[in-house]
């Protein structure tokens, strides 16, 4: 992404060479994560450091499983200003009742970013890492909102181009029902005209309810910018979140006092205090990312979310600054060098089709990923479940032999005719993924495919003396692995 | 096929909830017929883009190159050769017996006895070295199989070799703690390839560590032989003993257990393989260059010729070791020549003991 201006491109140098020279004492490495809404951040999150803290099985990540680390704890993270985040708690939220696992559930999602470090001592390898850091690394990993990456693109565009193009857009379908209200209100308002408080948050409303129809699950879209619309947090009612794509002319001018203009100036304002901020402090020093993809969701949804997954991912992905660091650069402008791309949820699936998952994911992002190889960063697509609430069974049904999975579907989970109430166990096949991924996108999977969420897993609690019970999980060290293995040195 | 999603309830027997029929199921395939590719028509050459798009093809060696079978009347006359001799040699023995017979009635029963347990020691050898031949040929199967799954990222064939490997060395105490760790992670949900690597690392990778002694400890046996050996002569059956021993204690390590035959023929794998790979050690023969004719040589010619003898085992233990690994290596895995010339100047003391030789 082209730097918005001078200014933007030294406040990240500056950030990142304070970067640098605290790295010099002890290494740390952010690690961004994010996803869109639902994928399954904050989940990842926790049980990324609950088996890290914990040391559980991963035979995949080397470190690890080579016995290097020695220990791994959390600290207090290094920037004061954000929110913590909140590891007990979420664990808590999933692990319900200690013991009988009563009320575990999902956490809720991610509505702002927050942080965590995680220190992990280790025997180091090499001679300055011996004789310098004596084997420290922090972790620092930050949880965003995927939401807030669609709005970097509204850097670089004025108010009239995202105008024009959020209008085009909802006449898409399956958008064009959902935006009805908004759209017959807005094509009466006359933006040359002076502007009225009323119209404004009238319009913010309904583009607002706009908004928040396209996510439901039914239609489940992405790419649903601005992003804090829908996550407001504190900003709610602000005039920052009270502006609206008009129906402009092309090359009309906004008249001072106008509709036009306070919408042109709070759209600004959102872009400068909402926008640039993340970009430069958070989102420009990130050294790893991974971004959490729901693409059973949006199987689920038919294709039209497939290919809104798809738009939505490629603009978040065109935001990433991405490529092989040399010296100079990480010491000024450092790249992410190194994407994960992960399908989650991939226990709701058979392991045999998992591969199948991962096609299909590697074209949803496909457009990203060629820039990714491009400019030399590493990549890598992966389908995981960072906290597997399933398990797989071979069921004889009609004759052949289905591949299924058994776990608690969640309450109201539907399959069939088959509505589940949230505590019964039952074995689901959910129909068997393409061979070829491109399927996915053409409609030819209508009703074929329907994958049910599942309560989370029943974690026995540890006995006296014995370490911590791990959270089960598929892929999760290769994830790892790909994402911290090699600052193990 | 496409096939529906299905729910059935734990508690019910899995044939009650039938919720599609067969018939149904095939009118779900039906479904698939808007594909955009009438695929009958045409016939597709294999191309790099038939693999899974994240599978990156790990830079491997070349094949060993297979002999070519040519010497139909080499073999003609060898056999008819041998077939001439054993006659010979039956004839000898019967006129023999016969003699010690003439001669005394017990001579000829020891004399009967000895050619007996000859025979069976006979028979012994050549079973063991045809064993032989088929545990290398095992451990080169074994390498197509897992480099396959590896690239293809099969999980069912990683499984496999991966049982296959455990029926390698699980008469070995050494691998006790390599085939534990691996079975601790066996009904894991594991990709083929991380599979595959996984047992490279658990089994093989401590095996690598000894074979690294094992070439070093050669290589200078090698460098300071031929630096004092007095006469050339002397010194090119030195080296020639000294290898083919290196060959063999490879093999053992690793489970391949050849006999004497076995080695010659791995011999003539490794020879064909450097072969192979020499035109890519361009950097080696730099190094020899100035080992051997340079500073070393400048000390003494013979210390010289003893220190290109010395990388020259080097580089026949790697190329063996390519040969006798049951897994490729993976790319982070695979040890370099200047790492074992590493090893040979250190002076940390290596054993040969530790490793067995049957």
């Amino acid at each position: 992404m082209k730097l918005s201006g001078l200014t933007d491109g030294t406040r990240i140098a500056l950030g990142n060479v304070g970067d640098f020279a605290s790295d010099l004492v002890t290494p740390s490495l952010r690690l961004g994560v994010t996803g869109l809404s639902r994928a399954g951040k904050t989940v990842f999150i926790t049980s990324l450091v609950h088996n890290l803290i914990h040391q559980s099985r991963l035979p995949l990540f080397t470190p690890h499983a080579k016995g290097h680390i020695k220990r791994a704890y959390l600290e207090p993270q290094p920037d004061d200003d954000l929110p913590r985040f909140a590891y007990e708690q979420h664990l808590k939220t999933l692990t319900g009742q200690a013991g009988t696992g009563e009320n575990r559930q999902w956490p809720h999602s991610t509505r702002r970013l927050s942080q965590l470090r995680v220190t992990i001592e280790y025997t180091p390898q090499g001679f300055f890492a011996r004789n310098i850091h004596g084997g420290k690394l922090h972790i620092d990993i930050i949880d965003y909102p995927g939401e807030w990456l669609l709005d970097l693109p509204l850097l670089n565009q004025s108010y009239e181009q995202w105008s024009a193009a959020t209008i085009k857009a909802s006449t898409i379908a399956p958008r064009d029902k959902l935006a009805k209200d908004w759209r017959s209100f807005t094509e009466k308002l006359q933006p040359e005209e002076a502007a009225n408080e009323a119209d404004a948050v009238k319009a913010a409303q309904l583009f607002t309810d706009y908004l928040a129809s396209c996510r439901d699950d039914q239609y489940a879209l992405s790419s649903l910018p601005p992003g804090r619309f829908l996550m407001p947090g504190d900003l709610e009612g602000s005039p920052l979140l009270t502006f609206a794509p008009l129906a402009l002319e092309a090359a009309s001018t906004a008249p001072s006092g106008s509709l036009h203009a306070m919408m042109q100036r709070r759209y600004a304002s959102y872009v400068d205090h909402i926008v640039r901020p993340f970009y430069v402090n958070h989102f420009a020093r990130l050294d790893r990312q991974i971004v959490l993809v729901d693409a059973l969701s949006a199987l689920n949804a038919g294709p039209q979310a497939i290919a809104d997954l798809k738009n939505a991912l490629s603009d978040i992905l065109a935001s990433f600054r991405q490529g092989e660091n040399s010296i100079l650069s990480s010491i000024f402008a450092k790249r992410i060098d190194k994407v994960l791309f992960a399908a989650t949820k991939a226990d709701m699936l058979h392991h045999e089709t998992h591969d199948r998952l991962e096609n299909i994911l590697s074209l949803i992002i496909e457009d990203a990923a060629t820039r990714a190889k491009t400019t030399g960063a590493g990549f890598d697509v992966s389908a995981i479940a960072a906290l597997r609430a399933t398990r797989e069974a071979t069921i004889e049904h009609g004759g052949e032999k289905l591949a299924c999975i058994t776990g608690i579907p969640a309450k109201g989970e539907v399959i069939g005719s088959d509505t589940f109430d949230g505590n019964t166990q039952a074995a689901i096949f959910p129909g068997d993924l393409p061979e070829d991924p491109a399927d996915a996108l053409d409609g030819s999977l209508t009703d074929a495919l329907h994958f049910v969420r599942f309560r989370p897993p029943v974690i026995k609690p540890a006995k006296p003396l014995q370490p911590a019970p791990a959270l089960p999980h598929i892929r999760l060290d290769r994830a790892m692995q790909f994402l911290l293995g090699d600052y193990f040195q | 096929m496409t096939r529906k999603p299905v729910a059935f309830r734990i508690e019910e027997k899995p044939e009650k909830p039938a919720k599609v029929s067969p018939s149904k199921a095939r009118k779900t395939t039906a479904k698939r017929k808007p594909r955009a590719i009438p695929a009958a028509d045409i016939t597709l050459e294999p191309e790099n883009f038939d693999l899974p798009p994240e599978t990156t093809l790990p830079a491997t060696t070349p094949e060993p190159q297979k002999v070519v079978k040519t010497m139909r009347w080499g073999a003609l006359f060898l056999s008819a050769f041998t077939g001439l001799v054993m006659l010979w040699a039956s004839v000898t023995f019967i006129k023999l017996i016969e003699d010690l017979f003439a001669r005394s009635e017990i001579l000829g029963w020891f004399g009967t006895g000895l050619l007996a347990l000859a025979g069976l020691a006979a028979l012994a050898i050549i079973l063991r070295e045809i064993l032989g031949i088929f545990s290398l040929r095992k451990i080169s199967n074994l390498q197509d199989q897992a480099q396959t799954a590896r690239t293809s990222n099969d999980q069912k064939l990683a499984k496999k070799v991966i049982s296959k490997l455990r029926s390698v060395y699980s008469d070995r105490h050494d691998m006790t703690w390599g085939l534990a760790a691996l079975q601790d992670h066996e009904t894991d949900i594991i990709d083929g390839r991380d599979r595959i690597n996984l047992a490279e690392r658990d089994l093989l990778q401590p095996l690598d560590e000894q074979a690294g002694q094992i070439i070093a400890a050669t290589s200078r046996k090698v460098t300071l032989l031929t630096a004092i050996t007095p006469a050339a002569i002397l010194d090119i059956l030195f080296v020639a003993a000294q290898n083919m021993k290196m060959l063999r204690q490879l093999a053992n390590l690793y489970g391949g257990r050849p006999g004497a035959i076995g080695t010659f023929k791995l011999a003539g794998m490794v020879a064909s393989h450097l072969a192979v790979t020499g035109g890519l050690a361009l950097t080696d023969s730099l190094v020899q260059q100035i080992i051997g004719k340079g500073l070393l040589g400048r000390l003494s010619a013979r210390f010289g010729e003893g220190a290109v003898n010395g990388i020259l085992t080097s580089r026949i233990g790697l190329a063996a070791l390519d040969l006798t690994r049951p897994i490729p290596f993976s790319p982070e895995m695979k040890p370099d020549l200047a790492e074992f010339l590493k090893n040979i100047v250190s002076f940390r003391q290596t054993t040969d003991e530790n490793v067995k030789s049957s």
